[in-house]
């Protein structure tokens, strides 16, 4: 019910946002982000984007990814992968 | 003790259960939004369904969960007109197409997707559009968890506090825990790793706080937007939750400005008494007391395909998840 997915906003058309994940484009509201920009990674929930996502603590949640092996050590991994791997919640 | 739904499933997928060490449980509470809402609620949601000039529009959550004597499924199957929509904007959008229809939008959820529903309302009114309407079963997070740890049947050592309601809120609201009862809690998300890390963060408390694990998602002070939003268009109210009866300042109601839109207004309905569904435990596993697979129609007479209870119905109810996850999650 709860269930709120981070996507990236593609474009921006007033308060309504184009977002996409994993090659699935769809529309959301803005209104209660309404600093959101291009290029963040929100959460969207019920066709409203929640949040805007925190891509030092993404960068903290993929340190943590690391350390418990999830990904190898030698993958190029970035931030904007933690964030799309959180894709649950 | 978890107290949102996507916790519980999440702890149930991973067998998180398996690997916590000895003196140490985790019991799920009153977090799946479908699963506490009061059958009273449900029979009024089926009662607006049944009329005739009414499109009751609700998210998919709800359409299969017992009321007293239907569910939503069936009056549909039976030719409600019942709908499913993604999001309230869809709902709005209805109404917007179909100007002979009262649009009813079933509103539950926490504060998560109570800020969806105020927005979509004002977006209903900016359109002009005066057949969208809304039944507001919309509850509050803290209130139940101050009367868990009143009711003191369950001993809660902490919270794995709800991280996409704490989008919304932030953590001032749950303050009360530490200072009042003693009690800790951490915000957490909902990879596997956050349930662990917010669970190891619990337990290296020297003193009970209240700490954020999902800070890529959340902020102390919340979405102060969403917040704004659901104070102009709801005031707090007592509502009914399953297993917990009554909870004062509970509930989200709407605000008098926006009395023509309250569904409940528009269509006043006499009601039958409520019915429990015999046997089933469902508010006792609400507060945590008796486990999912300790009560006796577990897996028998109630599965998520022939359920008999709310938190087997939804998918992200506690019965519904250890039968999911069995075998995984013991």
């Amino acid at each position: 019910m709860c269930l709120a997915l981070p996507m990236r906003i593609t474009a921006v058309d007033g308060a309504l946002a184009t977002i996409a994940s994993a090659g699935l484009e769809q529309r959301a509201s803005l209104m209660l982000v309404p600093d959101a920009k291009v290029g963040d990674y929100v959460l969207v929930h019920a066709g409203f984007a929640l949040s805007v996502l925190d891509e030092v603590e993404a960068t903290g949640t993929l340190e943590l990814l690391r350390e418990i092996g999830a990904f190898a050590a030698d993958d190029a991994v970035t931030a904007d992968d933690a964030i799309a791997a959180d894709d649950a919640g | 003790m978890e107290v949102c739904g996507t916790h519980t499933m999440a702890i149930a997928r991973y067998g998180l259960r398996e690997l916590l060490p000895e003196g140490m449980r985790l019991v799920s509470g009153p977090g799946c939004p479908v699963c506490v809402t009061a059958i009273a609620d449900l029979d009024r949601v089926v009662a607006l369904a049944r009329l005739p000039d009414v499109t009751l529009a609700t998210f998919g959550d709800l359409i299969r969960v017992p009321a007293s004597r239907t569910t939503l499924a069936a009056e549909r199957a039976a030719g409600a007109d019942v709908r499913v929509v993604y999001s309230a904007r869809d709902a709005v959008q209805i109404a917007a197409d179909e100007p002979d229809r009262q649009v009813v939008f079933a509103g539950i959820g926490f504060e998560t997707t109570a800020p969806t529903i105020a927005a979509s309302l004002l977006e209903s009114r900016a359109r002009g559009l005066a057949n969208f309407l809304v039944l507001s079963m919309h509850k509050t997070m803290p209130p139940p968890l101050k009367a868990l740890l009143d009711l003191g049947e369950t001993p809660i050592s902490g919270f794995l506090l709800p991280g996409h309601v704490s989008v919304i809120t932030g953590t001032a609201c749950y303050e009360f825990l530490a200072r009042d009862y003693g009690v800790a809690g951490v915000v957490a998300g909902f990879e596997p790793h956050d349930v662990l890390q917010a669970l190891l963060r619990l337990v290296r408390q020297t003193r009970p706080a209240i700490e954020i694990e999902y800070g890529r998602a959340v902020r102390p002070e919340g979405n102060v937007v969403a917040q704004r939003l659901l104070e102009q268009v709801f005031a707090p109210s007592d509502a009914d939750w399953r297993g917990l009866g009554i909870i004062p300042g509970s509930g989200l109601a709407l605000r008098p400005e926006y009395a023509d839109a309250d569904a409940a207004l528009r269509f006043p309905l006499d009601l039958e008494p409520p019915l429990e569904p015999a046997g089933c435990r469902c508010g006792e596993v609400l507060r945590g007391v008796t486990d999912p697979a300790a009560c006796a129609l577990f897996g028998g007479r109630c599965t998520p395909e022939d359920p008999v209870g709310a938190c087997m119905v939804s998918s992200e109810g506690a019965c519904a998840a250890r039968y999911r996850y069995r075998g995984v999650d013991d």
